[in-house]
């Protein structure tokens, strides 16, 4: 059973992880902030499949601090001096 | 499949401390050094450190962003075109990342095998403390006089960037909002904190006897007031307020006081009496994350940019 969840936490980790790296690389600058957000989520499906693979119920929490501070992190980006409209610079890395 | 597990993390942390060095653009190395902090917190708990994996995920994922991101604002127009020297101190610092990683790797392999530890003896001292967590007892009972200075460090930390301000400024309040603040950003901080608070005095609690504690809760705490200020539901507060001075300086005080009770009480210098341990324990630790949490928004905040009110 630990094996087998285990084995799901390295699948989820691995999409996550394929994920990540699509959306970092993502056209509009914003949505490159929804990175952090997907990896707060199967980061936190992660360590809660690995808790129960461990059976040890500290990792859990581990999952509540992933997800609130990735929301707290993309709110950062929310702000106002995070201007999204006329990005040249990351628009001359996407060309690159 | 846990072999799989830990080169997945491994290979993931890599590919993304790769993508911060080599992006152009400053905000997206933030994303990316955000997202590495997230995951630098699964992989220290595959290394069985849940204590610290809570404080990166606090810290590296969350306060550490936020504060890159309002440096980045300030120093924007400094750094818009990548110019020779830049190129050329970067090049310097990646010899010396490499240099450094490189004999850190060789001080790592090059332990005896067990490698010398306390751990034991710490175990075994754990009942005198009455606490249940190995870090929290190493933290505020074995070597407590560690952790007070590291809070006061703390502090003139906070002092140094209050006298950053003009004159004029002295004791006013730090401005954090922006002028058009967006709506989902006030809906998520009118949403978010609660859970936050509750999360944070969860961690407190549960950091006597499991991993957790002061740090992470003050982070959580922290953030979430941040979250507030951001959205401009509450104005930031005037530094030279009495009620926020004494929130700062409680915690390290009160756990000076309790260390010089030691001398009437107990052995010596923050030493506590027996059996009377762990309430002492845990009545310093909610004053120390009310502190933290206090100290570490503030920081985020920056020095005063509003003259103080009359």
């Amino acid at each position: 059973m630990s094996e087998y969840l285990t084995g799901i936490a390295l699948l989820i980790l691995v999409i996550t992880g394929v994920g990540v790296f699509k959306v970092l690389r993502a056209r509009p600058a914003v949505e490159r902030m929804m990175a952090i957000q997907l990896l707060g989520t199967g980061g936190a499906a992660a360590t809660l499949l690995l808790s129960a693979a461990s059976a040890s119920p500290a990792i859990a929490d581990m999952s509540l601090l992933l997800v609130l501070f990735a929301a707290f992190s993309c709110s950062a980006f929310a702000l106002g001096h995070f201007v999204p409209a006329p990005d040249t610079s990351s628009e001359a890395e996407d060309r690159r | 499949m846990t072999l799989g597990l830990d080169l997945t993390l491994i290979a993931g942390l890599l590919a993304l401390a790769l993508h911060v060095v080599i992006v152009r653009d400053d905000r997206n190395a933030v994303v990316a050094f955000v997202a590495f902090g997230l995951l630098l917190g699964l992989a220290w708990v595959r290394l069985y450190s849940v204590d610290v994996a809570l404080t990166e995920a606090a810290i590296g994922g969350g306060v550490t962003g936020v504060l890159l991101l309002r440096t980045e604002a300030l120093i924007r127009p400094a750094s818009a075109a990548p110019t020779a020297s830049r190129r050329s101190g970067g090049a310097l610092a990646a010899i010396a990342c490499v240099l450094l990683a490189g004999g850190l790797a060789i001080a790592v392999l090059s332990f005896p095998n067990p490698a010398p530890t306390l751990a034991p003896e710490a175990a075994e001292a754990l009942g005198r403390t009455g606490l249940g967590n190995p870090v929290t007892a190493v933290l505020l009972a074995y070597r407590s006089l560690d952790t007070l200075l590291e809070k006061i460090v703390l502090i003139i930390a906070l002092v140094g960037l209050w006298s950053l301000a003009p004159e004029t400024l002295w004791g006013g309040a730090p401005e954090l909002h922006p002028t058009a603040i967006p709506e989902p950003l006030v809906y998520l901080a009118r949403v978010l904190p609660p859970f936050g608070v509750l999360i944070a005095v969860y961690e407190f609690w549960v950091g006597a006897d499991a991993p957790g504690g002061t740090f992470q809760a003050g982070t959580i705490l922290a953030a979430m007031y941040l979250l507030v200020l951001k959205a401009g539901l509450r104005p930031a507060p005037e530094v030279k307020r009495t009620a926020l001075r004494v929130l700062v300086a409680g915690g390290p005080a009160l756990f000076l006081a309790v260390g010089f009770l030691g001398f009437l009480m107990a052995d010596g210098f923050l030493s506590f009496p027996d059996g009377a341990a762990k309430p002492l324990i845990v009545g310093i630790e909610a004053a120390l994350t009310l502190s933290i949490a206090g100290i570490l928004s503030l920081l985020v905040a920056g020095p005063p940019s509003k003259a103080p009110a009359p």
